[in-house]
Parts: C-alpha cells; sequence; structure tokens
C-alpha cells in the first residue's frame, strides 16, 4: 500500500493555478522528495495535504484513508516539520514536547514514556530543562522534528527544514533523519529547493507552476536529462582536441561533457592512451533541474 | 484534558513571556503613580471640601474614602488591560503561523478558541483577585469600612468584569493578525480604558455628552459596582456622620450610583449590563470563531474524474 495517493489535485487562486492537476504516489517508507522554485506549488500542496486548505478538486489518500472522510486519522499520521520553527521559546524544550503531545492524547505516565525515547533519539538529556529560546539553531530543529514525531506518525513531512541552517546543522539535521528511515522505516516527504538534498532521495518530483514535470528516481532523472562527465587529469587540450572533445578547465582537470555512460565507455576504448588519469561522474540535480524547468534554483 | 494541556500551555506563555506580563501591568501602574502623585489629594481634597463648613471626619474615614476609590478603580482598569495582554498569546500565535501548527493536529478549532478563552480568564482573574487581596489589606491599615457582604460583591463585580474584559479582547483580538497591531491595541488600552471606564476621574465630572456617551459602554457600569462595593461603606459611615442626602450626593458625585442620561441605575441592573454585555460579546466571539471553519466546510470539493 502507498503511504500518499494524490490523484489529479488542483488548487486554484482566483486565476491562480497554484496546483494543477498534479497526480503522484508516495510509497510507504520511501524518502521522497519534492523540488521547486518558490511559488512552484509545493507548500500548497503540503497544506492540503495536511488538511489546512481547501481543493478545488482531486482526492488525496493517506495511508490508504480518505482525507476528507477520516481527516483526525489522517492528521495523527502526519508529522509536520515546518519551515519556520513553531516552538513555543519561552517555554523549556519538555514542556514544549509536553504540551504538543497532549493534543494526541499522549499524557502522564505514556507521556513519560515517549519523553524517555525521544530524549534518547534526540539526544536532548541536557536541553530538557532549558528554555527554546536559547538553544542554537541546530538545537531548536532537533526539538522541531522530535515534536513533529511526538505521536509516532507514520509519514515525517518536511517542509524545507533546513533553509537558513549552516552546513554542520543541515548535516546534523540530515543524520536524523535518517536514522529515523532506518529504525522506524517512516515514510519521508521533503519539500527543498537544495539539490544535494533531492539527490538522496529515493524518489523525486519536480514541480514548476502547480505541474508535475517530471517524477523519477535521482538516476533516472540524471540519465535522462543531464549526460556524463569525464575529467581528465595529466592530459592537455590539444590531445583532447585532436580526438574531437570539447574540454573546459575545471580545477586541476579538464572536463568534457558526454551523452551518456556508453559514450564514455567507447570513448576509453578508443582513445586509451588518454585515458592515464581520469574520472567519470554522472550529471547534478542542478543540471537535472535546470534542464527539465529551464530555471536555475537559487541556493 | 486536551483543553486542560491548552490552557496550561498559554498561562505558562504569558508569565513566561516577561515582557508580555509586565506590558499589562502598565495601566495599573499609570493609576497607582497618578494616585500617589496627585489623585489621592485630589480625593481627599474633594471629599473635605464638600464637608460642611466647620465639620471634620476622622482621617481613617477618609483614607478609607480614597482608598475604596484607588483599589476600585485599579481593579477596573486591571480586568480590561490584563485581559488584552493575555489574549496577546492567541495573537502571537497567529503571527507566528501557529495556527497553521495547531490546524495539523486533531484539535478542534473551537476546542482552540475555548483555551485561548479560559486561559485569559483564569490569569486576568489570578492577577485581579490578586490585586484585591493586597487592596483589601492596604484598606484594613489606613482605614476599614467594609462588610463581608461588600467583600464578597467586589469579587462578584472583579470576576464579572474580568469575564467582559476576556470577552471583549477575544472579539478585537481576533482581528489582530501583525505585531503592530498587537502594539497599537495594547497602547490605547493601556492609554485609554482608564479614562473610557470611568477609572482615572468620576463620569459625573465631566461633560454631560461625554458622560451620556460613556454610560453606553458597559465597563462604566463595572467599574460603578466596584466603586459602591469599595466606597459605599465609607461613605455610609459619612452619612451617618452628616445625612443620608449628603452620603447620596458623594455617591452620585464619585460614581457609585450612575446615571443613564439622568436616571439612575439601580444595583441589579448594573449586573444585567454586565451580564448581558458577557453574553454578547461571547456570542459574537463563538460566531466569529465559527464562521471561517463553516464557511471551510461549505465549499464544495469537486472531484475531478481521470480521463
Amino acid at each position: 500500500m502507498n503511504a500518499i495517493e494524490i490523484e489529479h489535485l488542483k488548487k486554484y487562486y482566483g486565476e491562480v493555478k497554484a496546483v494543477d492537476d498534479i497526480s503522484f504516489t508516495v510509497g510507504r517508507g520511501e524518502f521522497f522528495a519534492f523540488l521547486g522554485v518558490n511559488g512552484a506549488g509545493k507548500s500548497t500542496t503540503i497544506s492540503i495535504l495536511c488538511g489546512r486548505q481547501p481543493r478545488n478538486g482531486g482526492s488525496v489518500k493517506i495511508e490508504g484513508m480518505e482525507l476528507d472522510s477520516h481527516a483526525d486519522e489522517v492528521k495523527r499520521r502526519l508529522g509536520v516539520v515546518f519551515q519556520n520553527s513553531v516552538l513555543d521559546a519561552p517555554l523549556s524544550v519538555e514542556d514544549n514536547l509536553r504540551y504538543r503531545a497532549a493534543l494526541y492524547g499522549i499524557t502522564g505516565g505514556a507521556f513519560q514514556k515517549r519523553l524517555g525515547e525521544l530524549t534518547e533519539l534526540f539526544e536532548l538529556k541536557e536541553l530538557l530543562r532549558r528554555p527554546v529560546g536559547k538553544l542554537s539553531g541546530g538545537q531548536r530543529r532537533r526539538v522541531d522534528i522530535a515534536r513533529a514525531i511526538v505521536q509516532e506518525p507514520e509519514i515525517l513531512i518536511l517542509d524545507e527544514p533546513t533553509t537558513g541552517l549552516d552546513p554542520q546543522t543541515r548535516k546534523s539535521v540530515w543524520g536524523i533523519v535518517h536514522r529515523l528511515r532506518a529504525e522506524r522505516e517512516m515514510t519521508v516527504f521533503l519539500t527543498t529547493h537544495y539539490m544535494e538534498e533531492a539527490s538522496d532521495a529515493d524518489r523525486v518530483v519536480i514541480l514548476d507552476g502547480g505541474k508535475i514535470l517530471a517524477n523519477a528516481t535521482p538516476l533516472e532523472l540524471k540519465n535522462a536529462y543531464t549526460g556524463d562527465y569525464i575529467t581528465f587529469y595529466g592530459a592537455d587540450e590539444g590531445e583532447l582536441r585532436a580526438a574531437g572533445l570539447v574540454a573546459e578547465r575545471v580545477g586541476e582537470g579538464l572536463r568534457v561533457e558526454v551523452k551518456d555512460t556508453a559514450e564514455a565507455t567507447a570513448l576509453v576504448l578508443k582513445y586509451p592512451a588518454l585515458f592515464r588519469d581520469y574520472e567519470i561522474t554522472k550529471g547534478k540535480m542542478d543540471d537535472v533541474f535546470l534542464n527539465v524547468t529551464g530555471k536555475k534554483i537559487e541556493g | 484534558m486536551k483543553l486542560i494541556h491548552l490552557i496550561r500551555r498559554n498561562c505558562k506563555l504569558y508569565f513566561k513571556d516577561k515582557a508580555l506580563f509586565f506590558s499589562s501591568l502598565i495601566a495599573p501602574l499609570i493609576l497607582f503613580f497618578l494616585f500617589v502623585a496627585f489623585l489621592g489629594d485630589v480625593y481627599r481634597d474633594s471629599l473635605t471640601g464638600i464637608l460642611p463648613e466647620g465639620a471634620e471626619v476622622p482621617k481613617r474615614l477618609v483614607e478609607g474614602f480614597a482608598g475604596g476609590w484607588l483599589i476600585s478603580s485599579l481593579l477596573a482598569v486591571s480586568a480590561v488591560s490584563i485581559a488584552f495582554t493575555a489574549n496577546m498569546v492567541m495573537v502571537q500565535d497567529k503571527v507566528t503561523d501557529r495556527f497553521s501548527d495547531f490546524a495539523v493536529s486533531p484539535v478542534p478549532q473551537s476546542t482552540l478558541a475555548l483555551g485561548y478563552y479560559i486561559s485569559t480568564a483564569l490569569v486576568t482573574a489570578v492577577i485581579c483577585l490578586l490585586a484585591l487581596a493586597v487592596g483589601l489589606v492596604y484598606l484594613a491599615i489606613v482605614g476599614w469600612y467594609l462588610s463581608f457582604a461588600d467583600v464578597l460583591f467586589t469579587i462578584l463585580d472583579t470576576l464579572l468584569l474580568v469575564l467582559f474584559g476576556t470577552a471583549l479582547s477575544s472579539v478585537v483580538c481576533y482581528f489582530l493578525k501583525s505585531q503592530g497591531g498587537i502594539t497599537a491595541v495594547e497602547v490605547i488600552v493601556s492609554a485609554a480604558y482608564g479614562f473610557l471606564c470611568g477609572a482615572y476621574m468620576p463620569i459625573s465630572s465631566l461633560a454631560k455628552g461625554i458622560a451620556d456617551t460613556l454610560s453606553f459602554l458597559p465597563g462604566t457600569y463595572g467599574t460603578a459596582l466596584l466603586h459602591e462595593h469599595l466606597m459605599g461603606g465609607a461613605t455610609d459611615e459619612i452619612g451617618t456622620l452628616f445625612s443620608g442626602e449628603f452620603a447620596d450626593g458623594i455617591r452620585e458625585g464619585f460614581d457609585c450610583k450612575l446615571f443613564f442620561f439622568g436616571n439612575a441605575v439601580p444595583e441589579w441592573t448594573c449586573f444585567l449590563v454586565l451580564v448581558c454585555a458577557i453574553a454578547v460579546l461571547v456570542g459574537a466571539y463563538v460566531l466569529i470563531c465559527a464562521a471561517p471553519w463553516k464557511k471551510r466546510k461549505k465549499k464544495p470539493v469537486t472531484v475531478a474524474q481521470p480521463n
């Protein structure tokens, strides 16, 4: 069974088609990335998915349940981390977790048990009594995620969770998310405009102008929308030109773009003398995005 | 259980947010400093000034009377201004998008709205009753002329005014959507409400047109009730020293007795006005909270057929 099934979803604001007839599924336990520039329709889709906004058409099923007829059950199965932290800064970490858990009926002994699990999972022991306002950005993000999964949801929605965080903190946030996936087999639905984050996903949907332009694994997208790159070290441009290859200098190497891995293999066989020190790499998600949407993503 | 935890969260947020807590004390502090600086002397002089020539009243009676004015005015202002700042927890939740966060949890909007109302009323009631307790101790020191019934009625007046202030602030705060709006309302309420409800100076001392206009505001009836129950004992004592008519004159001059276009308003009517105002405002709050929710449910969801 799929964790999320969306069919022909539509959301219009007057003449503006924020979400324009999109359909996709997210498998259970999958790490799914929703990629798009600001205004592509990512957040609107998430809002509809969480039952925060009505839609103009289409159907949404979460864990096999219709969103409209099972709103409360669906909400119990979703944990959401918003782009901007929604923690209560004057309250302690423990209070933030306690009051969130109470909304799902987790109180008393059940809460204490859950608090123990979350404290261990997110290494919060030293932070429990501290006001959230006094935590660093990374610590706060950890608490945000702990709070989002306090009711043990099946699906974790991360709405641009690392925007504005430094690289070290981003790395630590992803460490936690990957641990959750590995240990709890949680479905993760990510919206992001960071290409390297999307490239780690099991599947990527590229959204632009409310429409889905691509829906595949990162490898399939790279194969379909970008070529491979051969980087030669120790070769000179003349040698490459003689072989009919157009190269650009990248760092200490000379990089040549080829159509696919088969073309790279053919070149290795045809000009073995050129391949003294080299590497063959896939195109990047930035190139995929640029080729799919014609837009360069910032960030 | 969800409601209890929401109330606890809202109350804790209010008391932990020092800026919010102290801003709610601005209006009562203004009144307190005005009283210490000159209003106290003004009321003492007003009372002694209208005594028959050569007549004197004990100092404790003058202090008990002026103290009753201060405490009743303080409570009248606090019940509304503290309710407004306590309700800022709701506005801040809206401004900082915590409403969206609540919307993804299985908590009904009606529970959220009730949570804000009850927590605001609780916070305001606790602070006002504490202020009343301090005020009663002060009166016991400078001049005690209250009966047990006066104390009970004062508690009732305070609680009714708290419910009124909470309902009024809930309706107003519901429409605030920005930090600027929060600040503007806080400033207006802190600065203006004391004048509007007759706490800073008696309505009877204002021009007739203004006094008549202010008599349309339900808060003034609550203030009048507090004046009567905290100053009535001292006023009656003055009446026994001079005459009942003299005491009546004092009651009218110091707003213990309120007039609506020249007609004296009985005490039970003051209670009725206050209760009706609470009922109307709570009804309005329920309506405005329910309206967007209903609208959302009514919106037809057309399911497109797959091609």
